[in-house]
């Protein structure tokens, strides 16, 4: 089976071999994989090369590399071959959530307005603190999904954005 | 509660609902529930911590660092419930506690205070009149608050009515006083405070500064003593204004007087802690002090153990906050559950921390998880081992500032102790995610895809859904 997974910036295609061995970009690598932790901690030999990796969220899935968070996304060979033919597209929209629960104590837009990137959407207060959150990046807002005074859950889909 | 240990004594945890399993319920001796997860019904229900103390027997009670540590009103019960409070007494707290009240007894102290209002402004008209006189930006302060909670930049006329409004409600629900100072704003200063020590004799001596500009929404990240920019003049200056401050104050306990230091070494006094503060490890360190042994000591009547002059302090120590805020964000706070916690380990390193795997982590109260605090002999050795102590470190579960420690410690202006508290508006707004490369990223795809495997398959362990991977692509 192929793989193409993008680490951070770095974009590598993996390949488990038939005969065990394994392929990074197409050079065969001595790699030994060893959970330390169950689930969440291993460490991992690439040609005598010694890294520790943590999982530090699933969905989007991060990973901690000796120190160092990244994001880390992944298509088999069949999720690149459909993407190749166009196949998938997210629906063109940017969905602002709440990252934690909270009160809504503000909504400084309305469905129909122009946003540019980084304009405020909404007060959320939580932790003692008011926290502004702002577009991700320019569009129209097509849809507000909450109100003024509104307590919500982490997760709730508070704006959504479609973008220029 | 490890001093208290230190030194044989009993502790008696209070905690409300959602604190049962925290840290400092299981470390105590003895634990009692103080109500609902909301501060008002538990941490800042000053009576019903006092009816514990008594029913527990306790001789003492120390406010920590949060909620009713900075009270007046707090420390008055406590004293007259027959109990010694570990702190300055409520008219010491009274006088510094609000802060135009500290500027004008600052003043009378002899020590300069940035332009601002001298009595306390509790209505929108007054504070915009007041605005125009200090003239624009200025800094609206909960007089009543600390920690840098409620505090909004105002830069023109039309920003007021927005500001006012978030600093009277944040302050009411932090600290129950909507009355604001409005001070005059600047800029590219560093944040400079001073440790100190009184008993109940007059003796008063100071224990060094920490340089605290390192901060976001006013609120600090990282702390370090000595202050990289502090010369041994200014060092003494600072010292003997904050020494003044306190005796004027008739001040006892431990305490910080926080300054602003601008870039040709002038200052102005900002405000006096009248509580230990998150920060004070870092003087531990070079100092070798316990703290809190200090305040129990006068509280219980001691006289100082040392005097001005030997007072001794070698090396650095920087602290750095971990807090549950997602840097790359907005410092956006964020809870969740923590599904891994290491915390590091070696020479020079100290983890204050309230985190364990399996933890939620409470929206109710500050996103501060732990404190990294390391030391060395030198400002450069203290920030290699920081480095490493950040590298070591994995909190997953939720996002936290670890990855702008990481950056910061390799900052060149930070290493050069260039900064103030511009510099995470300066240097952090467009520093982006580093990435592992090399065989590390080829390490981390393997773990990404046999974790994908073993999430599809239900195989016993990500190395063997690899091992996986390739038998299926034999038997196809």
């Amino acid at each position: 089976m192929r793989y193409e997974v993008q680490v951070g910036d770095a974009l590598l295609r993996l390949e488990a071999a038939a005969d065990g061995r394994t392929l990074v970009d197409d050079a065969v690598v001595a790699a030994v994989v060893t959970e330390v932790s169950a689930g969440v901690l291993w460490s991992v030999i690439v040609d005598g090369a010694a890294h520790e990796i943590a999982l530090l969220g699933r969905d989007p899935l991060r990973l901690w590399v000796d120190g160092v968070e990244t994001r880390v996304q992944i298509a088999d060979e069949r999720a690149v071959a459909a993407a190749r033919r166009g196949g998938r597209r997210t629906g063109g929209r940017v969905e602002v959530r709440a990252p934690m629960p909270g009160l809504i104590k503000a909504i400084h837009v309305a469905e129909g307005a122009r946003v540019e990137a980084g304009a405020p959407l909404v007060t959320l207060e939580a932790m003692k603190m008011e926290n502004e959150l702002r577009a991700p990046q320019a569009g129209t807002v097509t849809k507000i999904g909450t109100g003024a005074g509104a307590t919500v859950d982490g997760g709730t889909l508070l704006v959504v954005i479609t973008p220029d | 509660m490890r001093t208290c240990r230190d030194l044989g004594l009993r502790t008696v945890a209070v905690y409300s609902d959602i604190d049962r399993a925290a840290p400092h319920v299981r470390f105590a001796d003895a634990a009692y529930p103080i109500g609902a997860a909301a501060p008002a019904e538990s941490y800042l229900n000053g009576d019903r911590i006092i009816a514990v103390a008594k029913r527990a027997g306790a001789g003492a009670i120390h406010p920590g660092y949060g909620f009713l540590s900075e009270n007046a009103g707090f420390a008055q019960a406590v004293a007259d419930a027959g109990l010694t409070f570990i702190g300055p007494d409520a008219a010491v707290q009274r006088a510094l506690g609000e802060k135009t009240s500290a500027r004008r007894l600052a003043r009378a102290a002899g020590v300069p205070v940035a332009a601002g209002t001298m009595e306390p402004v509790s209505d929108e008209g007054a504070a915009r009149a007041a605005a125009e006189k200090i003239g624009y930006p200025v800094l609206l302060k909960p007089a009543g608050g600390g920690g840098g909670k409620g505090m909004r930049v105002v830069r023109s006329a039309d920003e007021l009515v927005a500001a006012w409004r978030g600093s009277t409600g944040e302050a009411t629900t932090g600290f129950g006083d909507a009355r604001m100072l409005i001070e005059r704003l600047i800029t590219s200063a560093r944040h400079v405070e001073v440790q100190l020590v009184a008993d109940r004799y007059g003796a008063v001596v100071w224990l060094g500064e920490r340089d605290c500009s390192v901060q976001r929404r006013h609120q600090k990240l990282i702390e370090e003593t000595p202050g990289p920019s502090v010369t041994a003049d200014l060092r003494a200056r600072l010292g003997e204004s904050a020494v003044r401050i306190a005796r004027t104050a008739g001040y006892t306990s431990a305490g910080t007087a926080e300054f602003l230091v601008s870039p040709d070494g002038s200052f102005v006094f900002l405000e006096m802690n009248t509580r230990l503060q998150v920060e004070h490890g870092v003087t531990e360190l070079v100092t070798g002090l316990d703290l809190v042994a200090l305040q129990l000591a006068i509280a219980a009547g001691e006289r100082l153990p040392f005097t001005q002059d030997e007072v001794r302090r070698d090396g650095a120590a920087i602290e750095l906050r971990i807090t549950a805020e997602d840097p790359y964000a907005g410092f956006l706070p964020a809870g969740g559950r923590i599904t891994f916690v290491r915390e590091p380990l070696g020479p020079g390193v100290r983890v204050d921390s309230a985190l364990a795997a399996g933890m939620t982590v409470p929206n109710e109260y500050d996103p501060l998880l732990a404190k990294i605090i390391v030391g060395g002999p030198t400002r450069e050795i203290a920030i290699a081992r920081a480095r490493r102590a950040v590298r070591e470190t994995i909190v997953a579960g939720v996002p936290t500032a670890l990855p702008f420690h990481a950056h910061v410690l390799a900052e060149p202006d930070f290493v050069a102790g260039r900064y103030d508290t511009d510099y995470v508006a300066t240097h952090w707004a467009a520093a982006r995610a580093p990435t592992p490369d090399g065989t590390a990223a080829q390490a981390a795809a393997l773990v990404a895809v046999g974790l994908q495997r073993h999430t599809a398959a239900a195989v016993g362990s990500v190395s063997s859904a690899w091992a996986l991977a390739a038998r299926e692509d034999a038997q196809r």
